[in-house]
Order: C-alpha cells, then structure tokens, then sequence
C-alpha cells in the first residue's frame, strides 16, 4: 500500500515531468530499503505506464516539441543501451557522485537564473525556435 | 545538420546515458537542456521531456529485465500509483503555475545532487 502511494505521488510530478522518479528512488532506497540497482530496476519500469498515461495530455494540450522527438530519442536509444547494459553489471558509485556534481551545477543555476519568462505559457520563445 | 537538431541529438543522447545508469534522473539533465540550449518554452520543455525519456526507459527496463536487475512482481505496486498519477498530472498539467514548478525543481535536483554526490 506504501508502494502504491509512494507511486501515486510520484507519479503526478512524473507526468509533470520533473523528477517523480527521482523522489521514488530516494523513497524506494532510503525509506523501503531497497538495493540500488532493484530500486533502479523498478523506477524504468514505473515510467512505462506513467508517462503513457501522461502523454495524451501532453499532446492535445500541444505541449510537445516534435523537432525534438525523432534525433534525441534515436540517439537517446543507443547511449540508455549501452549505459543500462554496463550499469546491471557495474558498481556505479563513482558515476552518481559525478552526476551529484552536475545536478548541484544545474540546481544553483536554476535557482540563480533570472526569471525572465516565468510564465511563458504558450510554450514557445520567438527568439529562438527549434529547427 | 541543423543547429538545434544536433542539440537535440546531444542531449537525448546525454539523457539516455543517465536514464541507463541511473534508472532515472534523465528529466533532470533534460529539462535544463531543452529549455536553456534549445530555446523550448518552460512547459514545453518539461511536456517534450517526458515525451523522450519514455522510449528510452522502455529499452532500459527491458535490459534490466533482461540482466536479473528487477523483477516485473516487485515493481507492480509502484505501476499502479504511477499510472494513476500519471493521468492527474498530464490533465493538472497545463494549470500548473511554472515559476513555482521550476523553483521546486530546482530545489529537487539540489537535494538530489547532494545526496548523490556526497551520500552514495
């Protein structure tokens, strides 16, 4: 039941698209106990069925940027491949302090940046358009 | 190639890395990447991320699967709270006040890098 709501959370900030999962691992390793790789096993899996039924939202509301779609998830597919595969058979210890480093870079400067479109509602910046 | 699609090729390809390692966390590299260097407007920059990290997260939990990391019964409970949540927040989505979304992503990614960083 834990499970299910931990999920359910989760999930509302994972169809927003910011980091659900994240929370969950930290959740699923912190609160529940978990081993890592299980709990990271788990969060690709709590994905599939949250984003699809996130999506169609996303869609109609025209939210989706579809220039984007096609180079990045082609190339996405074949590094998350090869990361995944060396991943279930590595210590990746070293690697999440490296990205530890990066998200308090991301995290600082996000906090730093000036708002300057806050509520830039329509999804779309004139200046500089995709493609 | 153009300009943005070969941003968009760098970053999908920099989310995939970190959604295989990490099984998760590639929204947060994403997100950043779409709105600042591809010019994406705020919702649009988290709505296309979701959009890209799914395909990816369908080919790593199938090599999860594949290798022994998790199996599907122990992930049931999450997927059905997932799903659920997934349908509240693609339909909250669009009334979500982004400056404040933002700012607690923000702070979500530094708890995050902290605990990553200094804690794993």
């Amino acid at each position: 039941m834990a499970a299910f709501l931990a999920g359910l959370f989760t999930g509302i900030l994972s169809g927003f698209g910011v980091g659900g999962g994240t929370l969950l691992l930290i959740y699923m390793t912190v609160f529940a106990g978990l081993e890592q790789p299980l709990a990271q096993g788990i969060n690709l899996l709590y994905f599939l069925p949250t984003a699809s039924l996130a999506l169609p939202a996303h869609v109609k509301n025209g939210f989706i940027e579809k220039s984007v779609l096609l180079p990045a998830i082609l190339f996405g597919l074949v590094s998350a491949a090869l990361a995944a595969w060396i991943a279930t058979g590595l210590d990746v210890a070293l690697l999440h302090r490296l990205f530890g480093g990066f998200l308090l870079y991301v995290g600082v400067s996000e906090l730093l940046r000036k708002p300057s479109s806050p509520q830039n509602d329509s999804g779309d910046r004139s200046d500089t358009p995709p493609k | 190639m153009k300009k943005n699609t070969l941003r968009a090729v760098v970053s999908g390809s920099a989310a995939g890395l970190i959604n295989g390692f990490f099984g998760g966390g590639g929204g947060m590299l994403l997100v950043p990447l779409l709105s600042r260097w591809l010019g994406l407007g705020d919702r649009k920059a988290f709505a296309t991320s979701v959009a890209v990290i799914l395909p990816l997260c369908i080919l790593s939990s199938v090599i999860y699967l594949f290798r022994g990391t998790v199996e599907f019964s122990a992930a049931l409970p999450y997927l059905l709270g997932g799903g659920m949540g997934g349908i509240l927040g693609g339909k909250l989505f669009k009334n979500v006040n982004m400056l404040w979304l933002r700012r607690g992503f923000a702070l979500l990614i530094l708890y995050a890098g902290v605990r990553a960083a200094f804690f794993s």
